[in-house]
């Protein structure tokens, strides 16, 4: 399959970028790496007319340290990302999710931007044009119905990128920049938790995300992250997990963040499990309690081959060994 | 709309005109006559389409050719210097690496990558390095075990 026609633009600074977008308003897409987006508009599901490169703009492909946070530019690599000295010192977990993502052979091109950026998926919707044209157009490409639920004009597609469990448990905040106004926010406020819109760009905000500022964690903070896939080699996570924990040495823990991706439309923050555990020390049973409380807050949908039942089991053991890591409790296995 | 892109092939500058709508791979394969780059899945899944783009690997079935304006790529076709196999492609011969071939392009550029990177890479590294080439047929047993055999030798003659 080939692409579609577009007129393509190389803006070589944010303001030629935005002017552009406002531009185009609706008929453009954004195009970092183009991992994600190639595919999609091979499969004809995205048909934009003009295609805005970021390639050429150098100041979105700086990493720096600036004050107590540290800054990356979105058209970092995520092999710039697990690459990148201040990043393996300081954002450990950011680096293995990063490193996670795909194989090398996409890690080399695909962006940090766009992994924060990546559309929401499901197996009726990620499909060629013509696997699809054997069913009613659902709600995600445009028609009304929804395949997996039955439910009409609702979407429950997945999101799954890799990064950003790590980024919100690092309490990373992103910069979007429009043709007349920045702005600044958590990235968790970034996700719009509606499949057919998963995030403020996808819903049309005309911005560019330019860089992603991260606070640098104090020394006495662990975190980890752990996938789930198919295929070892290189695949989607199916449940992936970022928990981070705060004062452990101390005994007793002074905060934690559990924070899923494949699991729900947005990403998904263990409330519950984050109370549950502040202030208590950490000993295998309450890890238990605590996997179990992180797992009662998700509702994922079959969006791809697994049941939200197998789902919820494989959480509950990767939240369980990502606990057991960062607290450094054995539980007497090898696993 | 057509873009006049100017890029460095196996050593040779070159200046073409493409379609923007083309990819990397259509290009090399249709405008420069070198098949030997493979189209398998055309969606990032597979390797078959792996070139060195200013000495990465990347699946050029998901680069826009107009994004390899100012780069530097390698194909197979460059791998083989005065006629004469490179001696990845002679190890791959004789460990039985290659059996239909279709994946063997991608497999060889990405173990040239590795083992100019990392002349002693763990059977760990090995696998990481090829995890995103898929091979149907030989179960990897004898690709594995020839990239092995080339970090010995190359340890063994001092690095090159
Ligand atoms: C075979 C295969 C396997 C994959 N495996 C994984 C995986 O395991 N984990 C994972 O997380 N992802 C995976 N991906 C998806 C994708 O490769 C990554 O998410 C990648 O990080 C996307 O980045 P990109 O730069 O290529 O994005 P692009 O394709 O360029 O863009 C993706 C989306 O983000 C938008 N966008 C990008 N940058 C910006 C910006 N700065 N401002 C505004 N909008 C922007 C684009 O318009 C587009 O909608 C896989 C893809 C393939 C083909
Ligand atoms: S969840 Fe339903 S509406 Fe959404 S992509 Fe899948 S089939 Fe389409
Ligand atoms: S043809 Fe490019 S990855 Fe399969
Ligand atoms: S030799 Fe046939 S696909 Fe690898």
């Amino acid at each position: 399959m080939r692409l579609p026609e577009f007129i393509y633009h190389e803006p070589e600074n944010l303001q030629e970028a935005t002017n552009l977008i406002s531009e185009f308003n609706g008929r453009y897409g954004i195009i970092a790496g183009g991992t994600d987006l190639m595919v999609k508009m091979k499969q004809r599901l995205q048909n934009s007319q003009y295609l805005i490169s970021l390639d050429r703009i150098p100041a979105l492909k700086t990493i720096k340290e600036k004050a107590d946070n540290i800054i990356i530019g979105s058209m970092n690599t995520l092999d710039d990302i697990v690459n990148s000295e201040i990043i393996k010192e300081k954002l450990p977990c950011l680096k293995q999710a990063a490193w996670e993502v795909g194989s090398p052979l996409l890690r080399s091109v695909a962006t940090i931007g766009g992994n924060i950026c990546l559309n929401t998926r499901c197996r009726f919707y990620n499909q060629s044009y013509f696997w699809r044209s054997s069913r009613e157009t659902c709600c995600k490409a445009g028609g009304h119905v929804c395949h997996v639920t039955n439910q009409e004009d609702a979407c429950y597609s997945t999101f799954v990128a890799d990064t950003v469990p790590a980024l919100i448990a690092y309490d990373a905040s992103i910069k979007l920049v429009g043709v007349d106004k920045t702005r600044k926010l958590s990235l968790a406020d970034f996700y719009t938790g509606d499949g057919r819109m998963p995030n403020q760009i996808l819903k049309g905000s005309n911005e560019i995300l330019t860089e992603i500022e991260i606070p640098i964690p104090k020394d006495d903070i662990r975190s980890v992250y752990h996938k789930f896939r198919v295929r070892e080699s290189i695949d989607f996570p199916l449940v992936g997990v970022a928990v981070m924990m705060k004062g452990i040495e101390e005994k007793h823990c002074q905060d934690a963040r559990v924070v899923f991706t494949g699991v729900g439309s947005a990403p998904v923050e263990a409330k519950l499990a984050r109370e549950k555990i502040i202030g208590q020390q950490l000993t295998p049973d309450l890890i238990l309690e605590v996997a179990t409380m992180a797992v009662s807050e998700l509702h994922p949908v079959k969006t791809d081959l697994m049941s939200p039942n197998y789902k919820r089991g494989i959480a509950q053991v990767l939240v369980e060994k990502a606990l057991r890591d960062v607290g450094g409790v054995n539980n007497g296995k090898d696993d | 709309m057509e873009k006049t892109i100017n890029l460095t092939v196996n050593g040779e500058t070159r200046s073409i005109a493409v379609d923007v709508n083309q990819t990397l791979l259509e290009v090399l394969r249709e405008d420069l006559g070198l098949t030997g780059t493979k189209k398998g899945c055309n969606q990032g899944e597979c390797g078959a389409c792996t070139v060195l783009m200013d000495g990465k690997p990347v699946s050029s079935c998901l680069v826009l050719a107009v994004k390899a304006d100012g780069k530097t790529v390698m194909t197979i076709e460059g791998v083989a210097k005065d006629g004469s196999l490179h001696p990845i492609q002679e190890t791959f011969n004789q460990k039985g690496a290659i059996q239909c071939g279709f994946c063997t392009p991608g497999m060889i550029l990405t173990t040239k990558n590795l083992l100019d990177k990392n002349p002693n890479p763990s059977l760990g590294e090995i696998k990481e390095a090829i995890s995103g080439n898929i091979c149907r047929c030989t179960g990897y047993v004898q690709i594995i075990e020839a990239i092995t055999s080339l970090a010995k030798e190359k340890n063994a003659r001092g690095g090159v």
